[in-house]
Parts: C-alpha cells; sequence; structure tokens
C-alpha cells in the first residue's frame, strides 16, 4: 500500500459523504461551465461578426432613418466599397403566433448576398429570390420554428409599418459559417418601399458594406463619415464587429450577472468540499496521531489531506462535466430556434472552458484542504492520540 | 420534545462545518433574494408609471410610443371626449381638457463606462405633463424653461449615458444641442430613466410637425375608460388603440421580467441544490458524531419522533440563521442599479434593486425549507438508530 492508495481509500471512506461531496461538485461544475459557455458564445458574437464588412447608421440614432440615396453617394465617392446593401428593421410579428420574435429586414435584394457570402441558397431559390418581388428569405432555424417550407406564403404584421405583409418563401438559406444566427428573415426593401406612404419612402434604416481591404476599414468609415458632415443626417461607419459590440454592451448587465453567478457557485463549492474534508479530517484525528507516531511527517500528511481534496474535486468535476453536455446540448437547441441566437451563436462547450472547469473543480479541492490540512499539522501526535471524537 | 438549547449548543460546537453550512444557504439566501428584489424593482419601475386613471392613445398596431404616430387633429378630437378629466382653471392644459400629445425618440448615445452604446427616451412633452404626474419632482438644478434648449434628466439614467448629467449636453439633431438643467425623482417609476424636453424643441429638430407619439389624458374615473376606448376606437379609418397607463406599461415591461425571472430561476436553482446537498453533508456529520447522545436520548425516553424533529429544527435554525444573513447581505444590493436595454422599447432602463420585508421572508422561509430538505435524511436516521448499538459506539 502506498500513499496514494492510502488517499484514495480515504476518499471513499464515507461513501455516502463523498457521494455528496461529489455530486455538490459537479453541479457546481456543470453551472460554472453553462454560465461561462454563455458568456462565451456571448463574446462569440463579436468575433463572428465581420472585419471586412462595416454599418453605417443615423449618427443620432440607430432608430432613425436616412435617405436611401446615401448608397449612391458612396458608391460613387468611396471606391473602396465593394458592395452595397440597405437594411430596415421591420419588426415583423407572426399573427398566429406573436410570441414568435425574430429579426426580419427588408433589404436591397441585388447586392444582399454578395455582402452577405455567410447566406448559402440554392440555384433556384437564388433565382426565385430576386425575380419575385414579394420573396423573402428565411433561415432553418427561423423557418423550422414557423413551419414553412419553400414556396410557402405567409403574412407578418409590423408595428413600425402599419398592415398586415404578404410574403412568398423563395428559399430557406443555410450559412457557411458556424453559429451565424438562422432565424432571421430578409425581403424585398422595393415592397416595402412601394407600399408605405409618400412620406416615409426612401428612408432606409442601415447600410451595411463589404470593402476591398479589412485593414483599410477605420479609414473608409472616416471617408464614408466625412461625406456626409455637411448633410443634414449625419453618419456614424464602424465595423461590423464593433457595431456588434457597442450593441452588446445594451445587454452587459444581464451577462455581468451570469459572471457574477459563476463565482458565486464557485464560492458554494469550496464552501462543500472544505467542508466535507475538514469532517474527514477531524474524524480521523487520530489516525493522523498514529501516522506521526509511526514515522510519517507533516509533509505526508498534507500529502493525503491535500490530495484528498484535489481527488474529490476531480470526481466532481467530471461528473460535473458528464452532465453539462447534455444539458448544454439541450440550451443550444433552444438558443438557436429563438431570437437569442444572434446574441448567443452556437452554444457550445469549448476546450478551453471544460479544462478551465476542471482545474477551477481541482483547484478548489485543493484550496479548500488547506484549512484543515493546516490544522491536521499543527497537531501534537499526543494530543491526536488522545482525542476520541 | 427535545430542548432547542441542545441543538443550539451542538450547532455552536461545530463551528466550521456549521459555518460552512451557514454561509452556503446565506449565499442562496443572497441570490435568491437579489433576483426578487431585482423583479420587484422592474414591477415597481413601470408599475409607477402608468395610473388606472390614465389612458394612452397610440397608433393602431404600435406595441411602443417610439414606434407610434397620432396626427395633432386626432389629439385634439381625443381631448374633446367626454370621459376625458376637466382641468381647472388657469391651467397648463390647452383647450382645458387633461390631453397631453408627446413625442417620444430613442438617441444613441455612448454608453459610460462600457464600450458601446445605448439609447436614451427623450420625451418632448408641455408643462401638462407635470400635472398629469404630480410624482415628478426637479430635485436638483431647476425645472426647463418651456420652449427652450433646456431639458431636465431623470435620476436614474443620469449619468448613464455620455452628456446626460446636470449642467452636461448632448446632440439631439444636428447642430442642436440641448443642455440638462434638472434632474427629477419620479417616485421610482421608469421615468427616470427618460429625458424630458420641450415638445417644439422635438417637433422642429425631428420634422414631426402636425403629430406626437402618442397621447396621455387623466380620464374622469377609472370606470370611464370603457366608453373612452369604443369612442375613440369607434372610427377605424383614424386607427387609434386605447390602452390603460398601467396596462400598457405592464406589456412594455413584460419580456424584461421574463428574462429577469428566467435568469434568477437559473442562478437561484444551482446555488440551492448546492446549499442543500452541504447542509445534508453537515447533518450527516452531525448525526454521525452524535450517535452516542443520539442513543443516550433514546434510553432516556425521548421516542423517535423527537429525535428526527429535534434534528430537523436544528437543520432548520442553521438554515434559518444563514438565511437571515443572506437577506440582510442582499440589502446592500439596494445601492446599486441594474441598468439594460428593454427590448420592447429599445432603450435603456435603470432598475433598482428594491428591497420589501415580504421578500426577505420568502427568502428566509426558501432558506428555511433548503434546510429542512437538507436535514431531512439525516434525521431520519438518526430517528432510526438503535438505543443499545447507538450507545455502544
Amino acid at each position: 500500500m502506498n500513499m496514494l492508495t492510502l488517499a484514495a481509500k480515504n476518499v471513499t471512506r464515507n461513501r455516502l459523504r463523498i457521494v455528496l461531496t461529489a455530486f455538490g461538485v459537479a453541479i457546481s461544475v456543470l453551472a460554472y461551465l453553462l454560465f461561462r459557455t454563455i458568456l462565451w458564445s456571448y463574446s462569440l458574437g463579436v468575433e463572428i461578426a465581420a472585419k471586412d464588412r462595416l454599418a453605417t447608421r443615423h449618427k443620432l440614432s440607430f432608430i432613425l432613418w436616412l435617405p436611401r440615396h446615401y448608397a449612391e453617394d458612396i458608391k460613387a465617392h468611396v471606391p473602396e466599397v465593394t458592395a452595397i446593401t440597405t437594411m430596415n428593421w421591420f419588426g415583423g410579428k407572426d399573427p398566429k403566433d406573436e410570441s414568435n420574435m425574430f429579426a426580419n429586414w427588408a433589404v436591397d435584394h441585388q447586392t444582399l448576398l454578395t455582402v452577405y457570402p455567410e447566406l448559402i441558397l440554392s440555384d433556384e431559390a437564388k433565382q426565385r429570390w430576386l425575380s419575385d418581388p414579394q420573396a423573402a428569405i428565411v433561415g432553418e432555424a427561423g423557418a423550422r420554428k414557423m413551419g414553412l417550407k419553400e414556396g410557402d406564403n405567409f403574412s407578418l404584421m409590423s408595428p413600425i409599418y402599419q398592415g398586415t405583409w404578404e410574403f412568398h418563401l423563395a428559399g430557406i438559406y443555410k450559412v457557411n459559417t458556424i453559429g451565424y444566427d438562422t432565424t432571421q428573415m430578409y425581403f424585398h426593401y422595393d415592397y416595402l418601399n412601394n407600399k408605405i406612404p409618400e412620406r416615409i419612402r426612401d428612408n432606409i434604416g442601415m447600410l451595411m458594406m463589404k470593402i476591398d481591404d479589412p485593414r483599410k476599414s477605420a479609414e473608409v468609415a472616416t471617408a464614408i463619415d466625412r461625406l456626409f458632415e455637411d448633410r443634414d443626417k449625419q453618419t456614424v461607419t464602424m465595423s461590423e464587429r464593433q457595431f456588434f459590440n457597442g450593441f452588446m454592451a445594451m445587454f452587459g448587465a444581464i451577462m455581468s450577472a451570469l459572471d457574477i453567478a459563476s463565482y458565486v457557485l464557485l464560492a458554494i463549492m469550496a464552501l462543500i468540499l472544505g467542508n466535507t474534508l475538514a469532517m474527514g479530517v477531524r474524524e480521523r484525528t487520530n489516525e493522523y496521531g498514529v501516522l506521526k507516531a509511526l514515522g510519517f511527517e507533516t509533509r505526508h500528511i498534507l500529502a493525503f489531506i491535500v490530495g484528498e481534496g484535489f481527488l474529490t474535486g476531480l470526481a466532481g468535476g467530471l461528473l460535473g462535466l458528464l452532465l453539462a453536455f447534455p444539458v448544454l446540448s439541450a440550451m443550444g437547441r433552444f438558443i438557436s430556434d429563438s431570437m437569442l441566437a444572434a446574441m448567443l451563436p452556437a452554444v457550445s462547450m469549448q476546450t478551453s472552458t471544460i479544462i478551465t472547469g476542471l482545474a477551477v473543480a481541482v483547484a478548489v479541492g485543493a484550496l479548500a484542504a488547506v484549512l484543515p490540512a493546516w490544522g491536521a499539522s499543527r497537531l501534537k501526535v499526543t494530543d491526536a492520540l488522545r482525542r476520541t471524537e | 420534545m427535545v430542548p432547542v438549547i441542545y441543538n443550539l449548543r451542538s450547532l455552536a460546537v461545530r463551528k466550521r462545518t456549521t459555518g460552512a453550512a451557514f454561509f452556503g444557504i446565506a449565499l442562496v439566501v443572497f441570490a435568491i433574494s437579489a433576483v426578487l428584489m431585482l423583479k420587484n424593482g422592474l414591477q415597481h419601475a413601470f408599475g409607477r408609471s402608468g395610473s388606472p386613471e390614465n389612458a394612452i392613445v397610440m397608433r393602431q398596431g404600435s406595441d411602443a410610443e417610439l414606434t407610434s404616430g397620432v396626427q395633432d387633429a386626432q389629439v385634439a378630437l381625443v381631448g374633446a371626449r367626454p370621459e376625458v378629466a376637466r382641468a381647472n382653471g388657469g391651467s397648463v392644459f390647452p383647450g382645458g381638457s387633461m390631453a397631453v400629445g408627446e413625442i417620444v425618440v430613442g438617441l444613441t448615445l455612448d454608453k459610460l463606462g462600457t464600450s458601446g452604446f445605448s439609447n436614451l427616451t427623450i420625451r418632448g412633452t408641455t408643462p401638462a405633463a407635470y400635472a398629469l404626474r404630480p410624482e415628478i419632482k426637479i430635485i436638483e438644478g431647476r425645472p426647463a424653461q418651456p420652449g427652450t434648449d433646456e431639458v431636465v434628466v431623470g435620476k436614474a439614467i443620469r449619468g448613464r449615458l455620455q452628456g446626460v448629467d446636470l449642467g452636461q449636453s448632448f446632440e439631439i439633431t444636428k447642430g442642436r444641442k440641448v443642455t440638462v438643467v434638472g434632474v427629477f425623482d419620479g417616485g421610482g417609476s421608469s421615468f427616470e430613466s427618460e429625458v424630458w424636453a420641450d415638445i417644439d424643441v422635438m417637433r422642429s429638430a425631428y420634422h414631426r410637425q402636425g403629430s406626437v407619439s402618442s397621447v396621455r389624458v387623466r380620464l374622469t374615473s377609472p370606470d370611464a375608460f370603457d366608453a373612452f376606448k369604443l369612442g375613440v376606437e369607434a372610427d377605424k379609418n383614424i386607427g387609434l388603440a386605447v390602452e390603460r397607463e398601467d396596462i400598457y406599461y405592464q406589456k412594455v415591461s413584460q419580456n424584461l421580467g421574463i428574462l429577469i425571472t428566467a435568469l434568477g430561476v437559473l442562478i437561484a436553482f444551482f446555488c440551492a441544490v448546492g446549499a442543500m446537498i452541504g447542509a445534508t453533508i453537515t447533518m450527516y456529520a452531525a448525526v454521525a458524531h452524535r450517535s452516542r447522545e443520539i442513543g443516550t436520548l433514546r434510553a432516556l425516553g425521548f421516542s423517535r419522533l423527537s429525535i428526527l424533529s429535534s434534528f430537523l429544527l436544528e437543520s432548520m435554525i442553521l438554515a434559518l440563521g444563514g438565511g437571515l444573513f443572506g437577506a440582510l447581505l442582499s440589502l446592500v444590493m439596494g445601492l446599486m442599479k441594474f441598468s439594460m436595454i428593454n427590448f420592447a422599447t429599445w432603450s435603456e432602463i435603470v432598475i433598482a434593486f428594491e428591497p420589501t420585508p415580504k421578500i426577505l421572508i420568502i427568502a428566509i422561509i426558501c432558506g428555511g425549507v433548503m434546510g429542512v430538505i437538507g436535514g431531512f435524511f439525516p434525521a431520519i436516521r438518526a430517528a432510526r438508530m438503535s438505543p443499545l448499538k447507538a450507545i455502544r459506539g
């Protein structure tokens, strides 16, 4: 019997307690992995936002509109811009299911697919999208949720553009970038523009542009804004990534809450582990006295106790990891079908998250052992042997 | 019945394990209480904004003021309805009826302390708005001069966005700045997350001559609502929709409320499971350590039931103590604010963590329940012990 087997035997001595402890650690690790994965996914949204795409909005508010001809102006004066599409937030809701929130945009249909090469449509679908004025395209998750298939007709109600609008589903797009939102819907801006009252015609919400060289995005953005500096409606242009990043700051409070919660859970985990270890140590005070009397040194005793914490943390961590896979895949499915998909693309556990989660469990286990170990190491042999509890 | 002092002393003897379980429960109760406080803050912010006596008139199909539009001529017609209360003499209400049309715009400004931005709600209004909402009081600076580029800011949103604080200014349209001259208290309502400006300044800045975003009216009584709604919505061509003000605010805060609840439930669930396990471990250990004592108690004639209830009680005392501590700790959150976007209105809303005695009691009870659940199986084990074996150890 060597030192390690002795530590392992100690771990399994009180089965019930160790099962409970491991389970407690597992729950904490599960929650930690869950929250960290959400936070990772949130930052991924910023990562996958293209650097070579620029977004231009009204300087004062992203709710205010810009004149449609700004697109022409940019095309004429900023040669670095290779393609422009316009986007208007439609805010449409399914009249049959108003709780189904998803992003829907009126876009320049000619250029959408050039500016967003991530969207993949079959050739026939592309043909229909370009030729039918009432054509709409929806992502896979969006179509699934609304129960639509290619060729279907459907209608949406918009709080911004009065009335009920009819669309023909030209195609269901797939994406070639993992994590790209597939709940969104796009339709022709011209269809919208032709039906709305004269006074609000030819207004667009945002301009999205592809540029020839992502390294020049800052200069190009400045050039675009300078173009409209003296106009009535000024613009703010930034890379899609910056825009997305800025937009996400609005949800920052929720993410901070999750961030804090993930640490609170670690604290609870430390309390559970520390508690268990302290109890084990107290029960075995006698034995430590025997070990010391046999010639084991303080460092051996320390190694036993910290090793026990380490093993318990590891066992709990592995169990938590095991639980995390099904939980996260269920959550990932739920999120990718909802409007949250735009904010939280690709909810999947990262190797780095897994490693951190396990490392934290093990480290907390070892750390929680420090206090009881310190107490045990200070024991005098005689006192330890005398103690009966 | 085993004396309670026995349980208290037992807890005190095992300081470390008791302490660990105590803090575990405290953290959970803290989390539960904080979430409930936030939810309460949200409900209050929007609940206080709306009064059942007031009605809001918007364009049919608009779900928030920001996307609504009402022609000036219709504002007059709405105000002329008999269900609308009359203002008494020398009033700020034109035409003497308590109706006010307001323009609501969202302005995107840099959010201080982050690299991002958010939307500020600016309400273009008239002095009538203050008469309609008597809870609004200027607490710092002074009221804005009507007809000028002066604005007042709600105390919740001040200092959170670029240029939105007393003495500062920000651009509302190209080359036109408004200056913040006062800070108002809105009694905790969501108005505290808004800036109030002059309606004519807003009209010219945003080319909204001839129309407003919404109309608020004071009804003669809450019961007059149905007749008012019927009357205004009768003409389908005008296309207006009427809602009670309190219901309107309930609707725009609904999704945010669901989100906060979901988040809270998620966090509280995990913390609670963890803490319950912690309590169970502690109580099992307590039972194991005290088998001799339990045996003695049984030999003295205490029944299984008294042993069971004694251990349950002990676990509950532990949990209630931790709960009390956690609940008191959560009061610190009252100093903090939660600031994020309300996606129903696309504007920044600042929510306070608002404690009530009820919330604290609920949170502490949750802690107690966790203690009972956590102590249940250990207590059963204690009650089942045979006195003979237990004394022998």
